[in-house]
């Protein structure tokens, strides 16, 4: 990330000085903190608005009948999941419903629990890469802070990019999923 | 029309479980205050320098410089910065992404890939150090790369569903 900010700021300054715009580099700056402070307010609406209805969700237990849904499947991905599987259904069900605020604690207790039982400290187990490995996929049913974004910069049809973000991301997923199960299966040539 | 629906039977749902909606909502919309404090320097610095790499004339240039390269791959130059930031930093695709709603429009070609682009991926690097700092792994094995793979795959699937979805506008 500092690689990315150092380059755009030292290019900008660069070709200001080499154009003869010096003399703009510092109100190019604040102008751009300026419409940084802008656009995080106009979609801070959105943020308030969802984070609350996604916490009536969460209260009303959908998270927790998701995770019941889930869990059938997570055998396959986690065998050795033991007694962070609970945990883990609820952090693969909060990110599946978009809430990846609530999904964070599931998922730090899902470590610890892990941990618990790892028996190489330091080294991350194979529960440990697949669940990050999913977690780093984002499979979300409905982007609905996205589609709030969109709509308060004013889309006329916020909803449009609801499927191919669906699309887009369980097929991510797919590869995450895929990947794993291959890397955590020894081959049957092995055995 | 979707969404009104889907709001009203949550609310149906939650007051049949006996929640209290208002409490609830109130809660949730407090957690999105230390989000908002968060992101706001992120996305400070990062519209900064994306403010004055654009108004200095730098990204012209090198739009012009990549463009063979970028239009080989399919990719439009000013989803560039979003994607490269993406998996770093979440402040910073906020940041890139808005900039765009601002500049083209949320119904834009450009708009929309970006859209797309962001709500398909993760904060990779971000989420691996917050869940692996938490209990002091060292060793991540193969968890880099199949977080990589899935990035990868989401920014070309991205740009294929867009090309497919939006290719009209």
């Amino acid at each position: 990330m500092s690689i990315v900010i150092l380059f755009l700021l030292l290019a900008g300054i660069v070709t200001s000085l080499f154009l003869g715009r010096g003399g703009e580099v510092l109100s190019a700056l604040q102008s751009g903190a300026f419409e940084a402070v802008e656009n995080l307010l106009r979609i801070s609406g959105a943020y308030l608005l969802w984070m609350g209805l996604m916490n009536v969700a969460e209260k009303a237990g959908l998270i927790s009948a998701l995770s019941r849904l889930l869990s059938p499947f997570l055998s396959l991905l986690f065998p050795r999941a033991g007694k962070a599987k609970n945990a883990i259904s609820l952090n693969l069900a909060a990110n599946v419903l978009g809430m990846g605020n609530a999904a964070t604690p599931f998922g730090l207790k899902a470590m610890r629990l892990l941990n618990e039982s790892n028996p190489r400290p330091g080294i991350a187990t194979n529960e440990m890469c697949v669940l990050l490995a999913v977690n780093a996929s984002c499979l979300e049913l409905f982007p609905a802070t996205l589609v709030g974004m969109r709509l308060s910069f004013g889309s006329a049809d916020p909803m449009a990019v609801a499927l191919p973000t669906l699309l887009s991301s369980l097929a991510a997923t797919l590869v995450a999923v895929v990947l794993c199960l291959l890397l955590t299966r020894p081959c049957s040539s092995q055995s | 029309m979707f969404l009104a629906i889907l709001i009203l039977l949550l609310l149906l749902f939650a007051a049949v479980r006996r929640v209290n909606v208002f409490e609830a909502f109130r809660d949730g919309a407090a957690q999105a205050l230390p989000l908002i404090k968060t992101i706001l320097p992120t996305l400070a610095v990062f519209s900064a320098a994306m403010g004055l790499f654009r108004a200095s004339g730098a990204e012209a240039i090198l739009e012009s410089a990549l463009s063979p390269v970028l239009s080989a791959l399919g990719v439009e130059a000013p989803l560039v910065p979003l994607i490269l930031v993406r998996p770093f930093s979440g402040g910073a695709a906020v940041g890139a992404l808005t900039g765009l709603f601002q500049q083209y429009g949320p119904d834009s070609r450009i708009g929309l890939t970006a859209s797309v682009l962001l709500g398909s991926s993760e904060t990779i690097f971000y989420t691996l150090a917050l869940y692996f700092g938490s209990v002091g792994i060292k060793k991540t094995r193969f968890t880099v790369p199949v977080a990589l793979a899935a990035m990868l795959t989401s920014v070309v699937t991205g740009l294929l569903f867009s090309s497919l979805f939006f290719g009209s506008r």
